[in-house]
């Protein structure tokens, strides 16, 4: 089975620095790691091809020191890397990032069986690239998957949407975004990550590699442009209440009252 | 001459599975009106399944001027390449302005498909809305690293502007019964999806609560002092009708599982409110509940960092409050 | 000269890091309560490879650089560091002089064993009457046709409740005072080696130090580890290298020191503000982060030297002397800051004030440390006994001196 799993290199706290010019993040100096759910969805992958045997290929887009996440990626046990990168890529929103990464996979040879990413990242959470790649390579997809199993060519799968717990069958190739609770991630192995510093491979392809226009990516290629960015306003009431124990529910109710949460009572 | 009436407009997609708990079409609907009035156009209300027309009336009566209608029996489970289709079809013809949808989890998982099909800008689980009055552009206001950071953004080209809401960040309009609107079956056509089938679907619980989509979020931390302490907030979550979360020292103690953890390495939440008891408020777990409404929090330390982003701080032992807390509930619900 | 890390050193110490926070930091506190080792977590460890830090993939070691695998023994020990001793002495002083000295023969005999933890290593080295006077000790090897009979008994055994492999300083009979000592690699499982029980410590809890006793123990001659007479010289280099990890075990104690310190004195209030806005305790915070700075570019640059195949000795006795002062002091102040509290066994701090004292002990005591160095830099006075000028001595690598 061909796996190819996509994954993103994220801030790994929450120090953020902000370049005001481009309204992205500032990644230099920050320790980054990968998205927590992309290594699950790693996991997934590398567990599949245990039952099914293949191959498992890691995608990246990003800027260059992005290789460190696809190289704990080969630690993991991936069979083969590519960061996909290009001064041209930066300020993609998530439709240019999907377009830029479905050409990547399209580029692949052979055509992947399935697609595995992360539900959302931490730092953008918008979840939107998994479903925009599906779309464009014409995939089924399937989001917030916690259980996967292999059943001959297609996949049964399930997952909680909007209080519902579906089980659903898609045939493949397709995509699948998965969820935390699909399956522990192992920490890696010193020896694995050694080797996979010292001697792993990762493919380099840029736009051009791509064949992709100006236009097409970055904020050319982008329908959407943050215009500002602000930390949440600080309209905490911020009131502070010290008393007995009595005083203190009594204020409490109160407020779950004002907020409608509870019947009004004439006792 | 827009001979149908049908033209531009601002589109809410209509969420109706949960009717009587999921309100987010009914809350987008009223801040519809209010961008449609800015905006000198109509709401128009999309309503996709079979055997749906009740939901139509509902619609109306809380706001909407159309509501477009397909009915199909393949349409009768929600699915996102067949939702796709019907949905884009109209957009491509109508070219709405504003196409708004709840950021449930279809909505979250249905509208980025939407978007790149119709080359357009999507904004996720947004908390703002406001008609730029210089522009005309509707300003979206998306969280971004679990909420601690906003980020306005603009589809400045790209028609229609799309958005995922967050539930309860805007409020439905009451009921009118008397309300006049019009409902509309445009021209559809439904191709079956044979490559994604349902084969079972059950009403359920996540495991751990369902916290992220709670809209009471009761957190326990380790001042509680004890298991038993902690369990006292799953009584107190279900006099609220709420979910009871945990911080990484709780977890770490054994008192509640790793799905209840809030916080940088576990869930994010964004519940209308949220009571915090026995937390002090380290960073690490305060990322995670930055984005609820209002928060209530309980401690015996006057200086916990948790009362810097609490709008009400009790100060008091948490060992004292809860089961009074607990006590005065049980009499009145 | 580099200062950063690199790409793979900041791979290696976030993973664990992660590792270590999640999976031994809360193990920590019951396996200094109970003094029990904790076997599944070794077992995961091991899996990892833990075990065979510095022995190459050929062995099923991790095949790590020196830098990196002080790294990961700071990493544990921060977190958990009874296991961070674990492993820097399995690495350090057990398998890793297996490595340098051994035949091919007996690393492929020891070495996958100790790499993937099935058996865990020791070195046998202090005796009832013999501390930091290695050269007097008194346990003897007889010559017996093909084989030596093993006498002694040794003391405070790191790992020795759990060990599979040991190594074991003894004199052979006959010989005169240095030129028999023989370092012997005795399986825990031969007849006549005993173990004792282990000791009831102070700290480092959970790691079963024991006495380890040879009564007519009977171990072949390819057992034996580099020359017979060359004992002394694979101790002092098995030291050179173990002195690293120690290093870095105690700034691992000393950075769980000062980051709980941080946190503490960053929420708690008195007379009207947070501790950290207080002079006083500033200045403790200032000198803590100071010294573990500079502990740990010691032991960076005993690593780097010994990666380049230099010698390390002074430089590896200078790390391990700071780093573990600085570990004392630095946990000592982490108790004074948490006040009260800091007494209390709520809090982990009073755990690693108890755990770091017998870093400046073990491996070598302070004092010695310092004469290994007073020694290095009297040979570069001419006169002296062993000084380059008394014995044409080229190239001797000294502080502060030009470096490869």
């Amino acid at each position: 089975m061909n796996i190819v799993v996509c994954i993103k290199q994220v801030p790994d706290q929450p120090t953020i620095r902000i370049d005001s010019e481009r309204m992205t993040l500032i990644r230099e100096g920050v320790e980054s790691t990968i998205n927590p759910l992309d290594r699950v969805a790693l996991e997934a992958g590398l567990h599949l091809r245990g039952r099914a045997g293949g191959q498992v290929t890691v995608l990246s887009m990003g800027p260059p020191q992005s290789e460190e996440s696809l190289r704990e990626a080969l630690a993991a046990g991936a069979d083969r890397a590519i960061l996909v990168t290009d001064p041209a890529f930066a300020g993609s929103d998530t439709l240019a990032t999907s377009h830029v990464l479905a050409r990547a996979i399209s580029r692949l040879r052979p055509f992947p069986d399935l697609l595995l990413c992360g539900m959302k990242t931490i730092d953008s959470d918008t979840g939107h690239v998994g479903p925009q790649i599906a779309e464009e390579l014409g995939l089924p997809q399937v989001c917030g998957v916690n259980e996967i199993s292999l059943e001959g060519d297609s996949l049964v799968v399930e997952r909680l949407s909007d209080g519902f717990l579906d089980t659903v069958e898609v045939t493949l190739p397709a995509l699948i975004s998965v969820n935390r609770d699909l399956c522990p991630v192992r920490s890696l192995a010193l020896g694995s990550l050694e080797t996979a510093f010292s001697q792993g491979n990762i493919a380099r392809w840029g736009r051009e590699e791509l064949g992709l226009s100006e236009e097409e990516v970055g904020p050319k290629g982008s329908a959407t442009r943050v215009q500002r960015l602000l930390t949440p306003a600080s309209t905490r009431k911020g009131e502070l209440v010290n008393g007995s124990p009595r005083l203190l529910v009594d204020r409490l109710i109160g407020t779950l009252e004002a907020l409608g949460l509870l019947d009004e009572e004439d006792g | 001459m827009d001979k149908s009436g049908l033209l531009h407009g601002v589109w809410v997609f209509g969420d109706y599975r949960n009717y009587f708990q999921n309100r987010v079409t009914l809350q987008l609907i009223a801040k519809g009106r209010e961008l449609a009035e800015t905006l000198r156009t109509r709401v128009t209300v999309l309503l996709l399944g079979e055997a749906v027309h009740q939901y139509a009336m509902e619609y109306i009566a809380h706001g909407a001027d159309i509501v477009m209608v397909a009915e199909h029996p393949d349409l009768r489970c929600y699915q996102v390449e067949s939702y796709t289709n019907v949905v884009a079809r109209w957009a491509e013809a109508f070219k709405p302005d504003i196409l708004l949808g709840g950021a449930t989890s279809f909505g979250r998982e249905f509208f980025p498909r939407l978007a790149k099909r119709l080359k357009t800008g999507l904004s996720a689980d947004c908390v703002r809305l406001e008609v730029d009055p210089d522009t005309g552009l509707l300003l979206q206001t998306t969280p971004a690293f679990g909420g601690n950071l906003l980020a306005e953004v603009v589809s400045s080209h790209r028609r229609p502007q799309m958005a995922t809401i967050h539930p309860y960040v805007f409020k439905e309009l009451p009921h009118k019964a008397s309300a006049v609107g019009r409902v509309v079956y445009p021209e559809i056509e439904v191709k079956a999806n044979t490559q994604v089938r349902v084969l079972r679907s059950r009403r359920q619980q996540a495991r751990g609560g369902n916290l992220e989509d709670a809209q009471i979020v009761i957190v326990g931390g380790r001042g509680l002092g004890s298991r038993e302490q902690f369990k006292l907030l799953f009584e107190l979550a279900e006099l609220l009708a709420g979910e009871v979360g945990a911080t990484r020292p709780v977890v770490r103690a054994g008192w509640a599982d790793e799905e209840r953890l809030l916080g940088q390495t576990g869930k994010t939440v964004k519940p209308k409110l949220l009571i915090s008891i026995g937390t002090s408020g380290a960073l690490q777990y305060t990322t995670g509940i930055n984005g609820a409404e209002t928060i209530i929090a309980v401690n015996r330390d006057a200086h916990a960092p948790i009362f810097k982003m609490a709008d009400l701080g009790l100060v008091g032992e948490s060992s004292a409050v809860l089961p009074l807390l607990l006590e005065t509930l049980r009499k009145r619900i | 000269m580099r200062f950063e890390p690199t790409m793979k050193q900041a791979a290696i110490r976030r993973t664990v890091r992660e590792f270590a926070e999640s999976r031994l930091a809360d193990a920590a506190v019951e396996m200094d309560r109970t003094a029990r080792f904790p076997w599944d977590l070794a077992r995961e460890m091991a899996e990892l490879q833990y075990f065979g830090l510095e022995i190459p993939a050929e062995y099923g070691g991790a095949g790590l650089d020196a830098v990196s695998s002080a790294m990961v023994v700071e990493e544990i020990s921060r977190a958990n560091a009874a296991m961070g001793l674990c492993i820097c002495v399995h690495n350090g002083v057990s398998a890793y002089p297996i490595y340098l000295f051994g035949t091919s023969e007996q690393h492929r005999r020891f070495l996958p064993l100790l790499s993937s933890g099935e058996k865990i290593g020791t070195f046998c080295l202090t005796e009832p009457n013999a501390g930091s006077d290695i050269a007097s000790i008194e346990s003897t090897a007889s010559r017996r046709g093909d084989e030596y009979v093993l006498n002694g008994n040794k003391v405070f055994v790191t790992n020795g409740g759990i060990s599979g492999i040991n190594l074991i300083l003894a004199r052979v009979q006959g010989a005169e005072r240095k030129g028999g000592l023989t370092v012997f690699i005795v399986e825990s499982e031969r007849k006549g080696l005993d173990k004792g029980p282990p000791e009831d410590l102070m700290g480092m809890r959970g790691n079963p130090v024991c006495p380890v006793s040879l009564n007519d123990c009977c171990v072949p001659r390819r057992n034996v580890l580099g020359q017979e007479g060359e004992g002394m010289k694979v101790a002092l280099s098995s030291l050179n290298g173990g002195r690293i990890g120690i290093g870095a075990q105690a700034v691992g104690i000393a950075q769980a020191s000062l980051d709980v310190s941080l946190t503490y004195a960053g929420q708690r209030y008195q007379f009207g503000k947070r501790l950290v806005e207080i002079e006083t305790i500033q200045k403790f915070l200032a000198d803590m982060a100071t010294r573990i700075e500079g502990a740990r570019l010691l032991i960076y640059r005993a690593c780097h030297l010994k990666d380049r195949g230099l010698d390390y000795a002074s430089e590896s006795a200078m790390a391990k002397l700071y780093a573990s002062e600085v570990a004392v002091e630095a946990s000592r102040r982490a108790v004074q800051i948490h006040g009260g509290y800091g007494y209390t066994k709520a809090y982990p701090v009073e755990r690693y004030y108890r755990d770091a004292k017998v870093c400046e002990i073990y491996e070598g005591t302070s004092e010695i440390q310092r004469m290994v160095i007073a020694r290095s830099l009297l040979r570069e006075i001419p006169g002296s006994k062993g000084s380059r000028s008394e014995k044409g001595v080229q190239g001797h690598q000294m502080p502060g001196r030009q470096r490869a």
